[in-house]
């Protein structure tokens, strides 16, 4: 199974079971002020319902789609607040309709032994710092990860794989221990055009692992491959609309469609001169660049784009071969056992203060546990089993981190550094809203006790959540967020039954006369115990609640069929931005008769039948 | 009928057994829930990606067509690659990689037993009814009724805690030879070819390597062989039993044998045939007992590889995997049959 380290990025996330998570925050209150009458009463199908906000009689799901559009067109830096007041009136619409659940956010958390000196990560999560900062007694830094799928970065989704490419190769610009600032890395310098369409980047002076020079031509060469490569898992990000949306021209139709090789905007003005060219201006671009697919690697490496023949294979570059500037080479990995990186002198920011890192591959929590205790791990994250909050003894520093120690470990004397980070990720139960009317779900709602449940379920290993967007980038910031969450008219921390039975029995929905539907969860003990918890919680009440657990692959497929009534999914981002997340909220985006054809990618909500619903 | 046309007979048989498991997993990876291009890309899948990976994967010709190229794949040993777990990777490679920890596992979980299980077994028939004998039937009771997961996280348990000389009164950790961990993958070349040239130029062996490839797989195997130890440690009492108090065995103490010879000549062996099938049956149970005890002791074997690719959805590789079990029952069921061809005439279809 996954554990903190086996998560996916720009995808949906599978629930953790090993080091991951904490803390609990205090609640909110409040209840329906602010939505007007229509909502304390119910509010049924009738449009409108109620509410306060000034927009006239707009369904909340016209008001997500309007919001959404108005965002889209607006997409110039100073047009922020616009594009933030219509990201929150998503979040609103989201939240009245309740369509999709939030339970919590994920808790990273990381422990070290006193003998290693390691940077604090950031909210962005521990896969992003690179090492050469790091240092031990020994020179040696001993690791756990899950199994790693691949080594070419454009072929990498997964954190384990992200963990070692994020050491060996590099990109213009990153997120230093994954802080949530984008800083240089390749780059020099960055200038923007006046139409924000053309990006040009001054590129440093640095070496590859192989003794080759870094080029701009290289960059051109790595981001054909992303946009061409049969290979490729994240050409979405430099070609698509919302993305960045690189200049390009396409053959073919529909689901044929491929790059012409080639016709890439992204030009080599002289060595150390990039020159990117965007269709649309696109506010998050440096952030989406920080990503791993857009790293640099040497011109021709790989023969597998259109006018290269290859040094490797892409199998090669995939399994045996890492060739990067970062600061550390790679040595050997023995897939599903270990992978081994060595220090590399020549790197262009000063060779790194370890020798040499290795990580062991172990993905059970028991052997986890075994593995920590032996100080086999430098630093690690404890089994929920083993996990005790207790042992925790941390302040909150200037970040919001909560730093300190934790301990002790088995042996009953050890005390280990302590590091909790509030992480970007949203764990939730979200709904078909065509197969699912709104006074079932808002009732799901209310016996929801969001304190309970990651207290009871997930041992105070997570934040509770009332937006779908984390707190630390809500749109409109910290008091936008506090007043969200005043409004949240579900009783929050609260198992509000009757309510929950007097919305359902305005909908019709009786315990003579039930509505049936199937929650269906990862195959996860925490997320189908937090299932149980919610099926007892609304027994009696009018809704039969059957709970399944499906296999993660299963549980896509079937979501993108539209063959989910009421489902667990977690969402993480891959960089802060608010639009990276609500994207998947547009209504029209939400039709999964589309997203099973590949012609949309948001959340499977079906939100849009809504429409009909409410005419 | 003739015992060998029977064994033919038997090898015959198992080609329609093996015939239809291929064609179940057919029907299950091609015509299953599960569309492999999600299952690769997860909700990304969409467009162009997928539409390549559809052609790549034969995904677009018609089903007889996959069909036919399936099973020639299965039968000339073209098991397909990995879709998720190592993208692109060939099965057989990866096969290649896991499988000799497996082998090495199940060879000290099938040796240990037979050295612990028959031993004790034989002991406590020949001394039936006394202290010893219910000592050692009572603990071979309890030994078998300990799940093997439970027992795996145990000895992790205790033996983590020796570190540094723990209340037990030894340290695992350096008694013998050094480790560093009680978990991982046992290191398996202390043989093999000198790479010194670009031919093999020659054989070598590293006794110290030896020595912490077995400390490192003795707990492993010493759980995953529990069950057959208590088997064998109950069949080889009975066996014992039944042979001292056979006909035979009077007759040679009538004539003047001594206890040594009666039993060591003529005991032994005899009691040994009905443990012969236990022995080969322990293969099978090896194989689906392999998978929580090389999860559970960080052991990078078939078995954890079974298991992830379960639990990831990685089918072209749990298929091929169930694939080879499948061959290794088959063959070892044949190996038995053949056994019992060459041991006991008796043997033929028609009795």
């Amino acid at each position: 199974m996954p554990n903190d380290n086996g998560v996916s990025r720009r995808s949906f996330l599978k629930a953790t079971s090993a080091g991951a998570a904490t803390a609990a925050v205090a609640g909110c209150f409040g209840g329906d002020e602010g939505n007007g009458d229509g909502n304390g009463d119910g509010n049924g199908n009738e449009s409108g319902n109620g509410n306060g906000n000034g927009d006239g009689d707009l369904s909340n799901v016209e008001k997500a789609q309007q919001a959404w559009e108005r965002a889209q067109d607006n997409p110039a830096p100073e047009d922020e607040e616009t594009r933030m007041e219509a990201y929150l009136e998503m979040e609103e619409a989201v939240r009245d309709d309740m369509v999709l659940l939030p339970l919590y956010h994920g808790l990273t958390e990381r422990m070290w032994y006193d003998h290693v000196d390691v940077e604090p990560t950031g909210s962005l999560g521990g896969h992003r710092q690179q090492h050469n900062e790091t240092s031990t007694e020994d020179g040696e830094l001993n690791l756990i990860n899950s199994t790693v799928t691949s080594l070419d970065p454009i072929q990498s989704t997964d954190t384990a794989s992200a963990v070692i490419i994020n050491q060996v190769y590099e990109n213009l610009v990153h997120y230093p221990n994954g802080v949530p600032e984008v800083e240089n890395q390749l780059a020099e310098e960055v200038n923007v055009s006046d139409d924000l369409l053309t990006y040009t980047f001054t590129i440093k002076e640095a070496q590859y692992h192989d003794g080759s020079e870094l080029t701009a031509s290289d960059f051109v060469y790595a981001w054909r491959r992303l946009a061409e490569s049969a290979a490729s898992e994240r050409a979405n990000f430099l070609l698509e609309p919302g993305f960045l949306a690189v200049e390009h021209e396409t053959e073919g139709e529909g689901e044929d469609a491929t790059t012409v090789p080639d016709s890439l905007g992204v030009e080599a003005v002289d060595d150390r001169t990039l020159e990117v060219t965007l269709t649309e201006p696109q506010p998050s671009a440096l952030d989406i660049l920080t990503y791993d697919s857009f790293a640099a690697m040497p011109e021709g490496l790989v023969g597998d784009i259109e006018g290269y023949d290859g040094q490797y294979t892409q199998e090669e570059i995939s399994q045996e071969v890492m060739v990067g500037c970062g600061p550390f080479q790679f040595e050997t990995w023995e897939p599903g056992t270990e992978q081994i990186l060595t220090a590399f002198g020549d790197y262009h920011d000063g060779a790194p203060n370890l020798d040499r890192i290795h990580w062991q591959v172990i993905e059970d929590d028991e052997t986890i546990w075994t593995y920590v205790n032996e100080g086999n791990a430098d630093i690690f994250g404890i089994p929920t089993a083993y996990y005790d909050q207790e042992n925790i003894d941390a302040e909150e520093d200037d970040m919001g981190r909560d730093v300190g120690t934790y301990g002790p470990l088995e042996d009953g004397e050890t005390v280990v550094n302590y590091l909790g980070v509030s992480e970007m990720s949203t764990f939730y139960f979200a709904f078909n809203a065509a197969k699912v009317p709104k006074p079932v779900r808002q009732a799901m709602a209310y016996v929801t006790d969001h304190e309970e449940l990651i207290n009871q379920v997930f041992e105070g290993r997570g934040v509770e959540a009332f937006s779908f967007t984390p707190p630390g980038i809500f749109p409109g910031g910290n008091e936008a967020y506090q007043t969200f969450v005043d409004e949240w008219q579900y009783s929050p921390n609260d198992t509000d039954r009757e309510s929950a039975q007097q919305v359902l029995e305005e909908g019709g929905h009786t315990a003579d006369d039930p509505f049936a539907l199937t929650l269906t969860t990862y195959e996860s003990e925490t997320f189908s115990e937090a299932a149980g918890i919610t099926r007892d919680k609304v027994s009696d009440l009018g809704i039969e609640l059957d709970t399944e657990e499906a296999e993660f692959s299963t549980l896509i497929s079937r979501g993108q069929d539209g063959d989910l009534e009421m489902y667990s999914l977690g969402w993480i981002w891959s960089y802060p931005s608010v639009a990276y997340g609500l994207f998947g909220f547009e209504p029209a985006n939400t039709n999964t008769d589309l997203i099973s054809q590949g012609e949309a990618d948001g959340y499977y909500l079906n939100w849009e039948a809504e429409l009909e619903n409410e005419e | 009928m003739s015992r060998w046309r029977y064994f033919f007979q038997r090898v015959l048989l198992s080609i329609p057994v093996l015939f239809l498991v291929m064609t179940m997993l057919f029907v299950i990876l091609r015509m299953g829930p599960l569309d492999p291009v999600a299952a690769m890309l997860g909700p990304e899948a969409s467009g162009a990606a997928a539409a390549q990976i559809r052609e790549n994967m034969g995904l677009n010709e018609p089903l007889w067509q996959q069909y036919i190229d399936f099973m020639v794949g299965l039968i000339t040993f073209d098991l397909g690659q990995s879709w998720v777990i190592q993208r692109g990777r060939s099965v057989t490679s990866m096969i290649r990689i896991y499988a000799p920890r497996t082998i090495w596992l199940g060879f000290w979980a099938i040796l240990l037993p037979l050295f612990i299980g028959i031993p004790l077994g034989f002991y406590a028939g020949l001394n039936s009814n006394s202290w010893g004998d219910y000592i050692a039937s009572f603990s071979g009771i309890v030994w078998l009724a300990m799940p093997n997961f439970w027992l795996a996280i145990m000895f992790l348990a205790v033996l983590r805690r020796t570190q540094g000389g723990g209340f037990l009164g030894f340290d695992w950790y350096t008694l013998g030879p050094d480790i560093r961990s009680i978990i991982g993958t046992p290191p398996l070349d202390f043989i093999g070819f000198e790479q010194l040239l670009p031919v093999p130029s020659g054989f070598f062996f590293d006794g110290g390597t030896l020595a912490v490839a077995i400390k490192v797989i003795l707990p492993a195997a010493l759980v995953l062989g529990s069950a057959s130890m208590a088997t064998e440690l109950r069949i080889g009492r009975t066996a014992m039993l039944e042979t001292i108090n056979s006909n035979y065995v009077e007759t040679a103490k009538a004539k003047g044998l001594s206890n040594r010879v009666i039993i060591w000549k003529h005991v032994f062996r005899n009691a040994l045939i009905p443990l012969v099938p236990i022995i080969t049956n322990e293969a099978f149970l090896l194989l689906g007992g392999s998978v929580i005890v090389e999860v559970l002791f960080g052991i990078n074997g078939l078995g954890r590889l079974y298991f992830i690719s379960l639990t990831q959805g990685d089918l072209p590789l749990a298929g091929a995997l169930v694939y080879i079990f499948t061959i290794i029952t088959i063959s070892m069921n044949i190996i038995q049959d053949l056994l019992y061809t060459i041991l006991d005439p008796r043997v033929g279809y028609d009795q």
